[in-house]
């Protein structure tokens, strides 16, 4: 019965098309509809509550007067080409199946009749249901998939604001840089032989092999020595041998791509072995959970991760103070990566049709791929969105950075992440060299 | 020098505990020829128990070896009267394949009640304390500990089977079980027994391990390979055989320590890019392959 339901769905949806096919007069546009696509049960359902809230302020915040904020799309009530029109978000979940992805986005795109979509926070069905997308010549805008290899693919219907896993990477060697040039927040010029030396280990499947591939590629671009290079299964019940490599390596800095329980074991094991790099740096992912915190305490002061929001942010810009104030009335809850970027994803949405002033996919198109945002209108430290619209990583925003957090223990006696890149946000002075555990 | 010696120091002190994994093993074998590929999840189950007793009691892990102990004997003799006793009756292929039923059941059991995530121990007394002894020598204080244990758990096995007439019997058996049952040896114990301790043994070993590693269901396949090569290289059977074997296989896991040593020494760039720690368990496979095409009885074995 379902499956005949379906079918008659599709014929209908197929109807529909056609009908819209039919030449039809310039009709003024009372609503806009985005379809947005998230994890909204299963296992990343907390993530998916905070996307959904992360959008529906910034939709929120489109469709009225906000004059407090300094933001284009807080100024007009509904998108002002447009006449006015609002944005009309309708959810969709896709329970972190790739297949179930992209049937919801033929749903909305055939039965809502959709104007574009937004999603879909894991890497693996943002890919399916861009490619849906891409078929149908519908646009797509991403917020928070980091597999580089969303971008490379040529689509021209799919743009992402977020920075991917490359320019996380590259932020470090950036770091390493600065500090030898001295612009790092609370400590003078570092000698560049003494931290020259570097060693990584990530995770062998494909996010860590990645990163690790990457690791190399911009320590030769950058001039350090990358001394030992090594990949260990994330399921390791021992990593002694590992870290008696990296320490045999005599490497000043260390760098990881980590799940969660085996960033755990490693820290835990460097502690054990006694090593003493100046720099531990982790590639997000386990070395930003609550878990590493909660588990490993204290040890881990002076230990950085990448990553793409803290709360920090908020005590720096002031519109991300605003932001979060809306956002912390309605859920409680402070902003966080998720919501952070789903926010400005939907913002970016706004700003695309506000450009375009039309409803029409092309005009949509040519919008998104001549969009400038500052970055003084985003709650994200970044400088800007810019989507790249020729080379190798079509679509991608090219104003982006994520951030650098750098694990210190605060006067209240908490361990927490402050911000020590990039350098003109930097929230603390950075704990050069690590202490040692 | 000192990735050397502390390569060979750690290879040791790992050596010790992983002798005392193998030992189940090849106790079980030498009494009854039954290869039990269950072995290594005894020694997951080991290692649960050691860490939800620890969690649950509140109480330092390296005190749970008692309970570990009982959990593990009680398994064994479980394991043999309710399965292992009416596969005796069958082919040998019908033994393999039981035992490697049992693994299986063992392993989706587990990961039934616990879960597939990683679990590990985080707070203990000798947990995250570690000695630096010099010359690059750096002491974990609990696998120090779990060495020094298993050592003594060896000496208390060994002389078992060969200081007392409980011993002597599982000798018999393990000898030749018909001749021992004329003389009155009740055989059909003798095997149980031979499961219980051999049970016991790992468990111990499972306690003592998760002090430094994690756990998941599925940890078992690795220590069931490394004790295979382990026995295999000291003599099925052999007990000695399996405490030198132990210490053996415990520096072939530390070729990748041996690797850097020399890629320094020789300042070879080549040398530093092999990913050696990647396949730091394959040489212990190598191993095993060698000794089983050379000397298949092993170094100390005496059972044909």
């Amino acid at each position: 019965m379902k499956k005949f339901a379906k079918t008659w769905m599709f014929v209908f949806g197929a109807l529909a098309v056609m009908g819209l096919m039919a030449p039809t007069g310039a009709t003024a546009v009372e609503e806009i509809k985005i379809g947005v696509i998230y994890p909204l049960t299963g296992g990343a359902a907390a993530a998916g509550r905070e996307l959904r809230a992360g959008a529906e302020l910034a939709a929120e915040i489109a469709n009225n007067v906000m004059p407090d904020l300094p933001m284009t799309m807080a100024r007009n009530s509904g998108v002002k080409s447009l006449g006015g029109a609002k944005i009309k978000l309708i959810f969709k979940d896709h329970e972190g199946n790739p297949t179930i992805g992209a049937d919801q986005a033929k749903k909305l795109i055939l039965d809502d009749k959709v104007d574009g979509i937004l999603g879909c926070y894991f890497s693996s069905v943002t890919k399916t249901v861009s490619a849906v997308c891409e078929q149908y010549g519908i646009p797509m805008i991403n917020g928070s998939s980091t597999s580089p290899s969303l971008t490379q693919r040529g689509f021209k219907w799919f743009w992402r604001t977020t920075p991917h896993d490359k320019w996380f990477t590259k932020d470090l060697f950036e770091l390493l840089v600065g500090l030898t040039e001295g612009k790092v927040k609370g400590v003078a010029a570092v000698p560049k032989e003494e931290i020259m030396n570097l060693a990584s280990a990530c995770e062998k499947t494909e996010w860590g092999s990645h990163v690790s591939g990457l690791i190399q590629d911009f320590a030769r671009e950058y001039g350090f020595n990358l001394k030992k290079s090594l990949l260990y299964a994330a399921k390791s019940a021992d990593l002694s041998s590992e870290v008696r490599s990296l320490k045999a390596s005599r490497a000043d800095v260390m760098l990881f791509a980590s799940y969660t329980s085996d960033a755990i074991l490693m820290v835990k094991t460097l502690h054990a072995q006694k090593a003493r790099p100046k720099i531990i740096w982790g590639q997000d992912a386990g070395f930003e959970k609550p878990e590493f915190r909660e588990t490993l305490g204290d040890s881990i002061n002076g230990i950085l991760t990448r990553t793409v929001f803290l709360p920090k942010v908020v005590e720096i810009k002031k519109l991300a103070g605003q932001v979060n104030a809306l956002y912390k009335k309605q859920t409680g809850n402070d902003l966080g990566g998720a919501s952070a970027r789903a926010f400005t994803g939907l913002q970016t949405w706004v700003a695309v049709l506000e450009k375009a002033g039309s409803t029409k996919p092309d005009a949509i198109q040519a919008a998104a791929n001549s969009l400038y945002i500052p970055g003084k209108e985003l709650v994200v430290p970044w400088q800007g969105i810019k989507f790249s619209t020729s080379g190798d990583e079509l679509g991608q925003n090219v104003l982006g950075s994520g951030l650098i957090g750098q694990y210190q223990k605060g006067k209240d006696g908490n361990i927490g992440l402050e911000i020590v890149y990039p350098f003109d946000v930097s929230s603390a002075d950075m704990i050069f060299p690590f202490a040692g555990f | 020098m000192d990735i050397l010696v502390g390569s060979v120091f750690a290879g040791l002190l790992i050596g010790m505990i992983l002798a005392l994994v193998a030992l189940g093993l090849t106790i079980i074998f030498g009494v009854m020829d039954i290869v039990n590929f269950a072995h290594g999840e005894f020694l997951m189950i080991g290692m649960y128990t050691g860490l939800l007793t620890a969690q649950g009691l509140g109480i330092d892990p390296l005190f749970t070896l008692p309970v570990a102990a009982a959990v593990g004997f009680l398994l064994g003799v479980i394991c043999y009267f309710g399965f292992i006793k009416f596969l005796l009756r069958g082919p040998m292929v019908a033994q393999l394949l039981g035992t490697f039923g049992l693994m299986l059941f063992l392993r989706n059991l587990a990961l039934l009640i616990f879960g597939s995530e990683d679990r590990a121990v985080h707070s203990g007394i000798l947990v995250g304390k570690s000695f630096d002894v010099g010359m690059g020598i750096i002491v974990p204080a609990t696998k120090l500990a779990a060495a020094g244990l298993s050592v003594a758990a060896f000496l208390g096995v060994w002389l078992l089977m060969n200081r007392t007439k409980v011993g002597k019997a599982l000798t018999a058996t393990a000898l030749n079980a018909q001749g021992a049952r004329y003389m009155g040896i009740p055989t059909e114990r003798m095997n149980a027994l031979a499961w219980g301790v051999g049970g016991a043994s790992v468990t111990i070993a499972g306690a003592l391990l998760v002090n430094f590693w994690s756990v998941n269901p599925f940890i078992g396949l690795l220590f069931t390979m490394i004790a295979f090569a382990i026995v295999a290289l000291g003599g099925f059977g052999s007990i000695p055989g399996a405490f030198f074997a132990g210490l053996v296989v415990g520096i072939i896991t530390e070729i990748p320590g041996f690797w850097d040593f020399f890629s320094y020494t020789f300042d070879a760039e080549w040398m530093m890019n092999v990913p050696m720690t990647s396949f730091k368990y394959m040489w212990v496979y190598v191993a095993y392959f060698v000794i089983v095409v050379l000397r298949p009885r092993g170094l100390f074995g005496w059972k044909q």
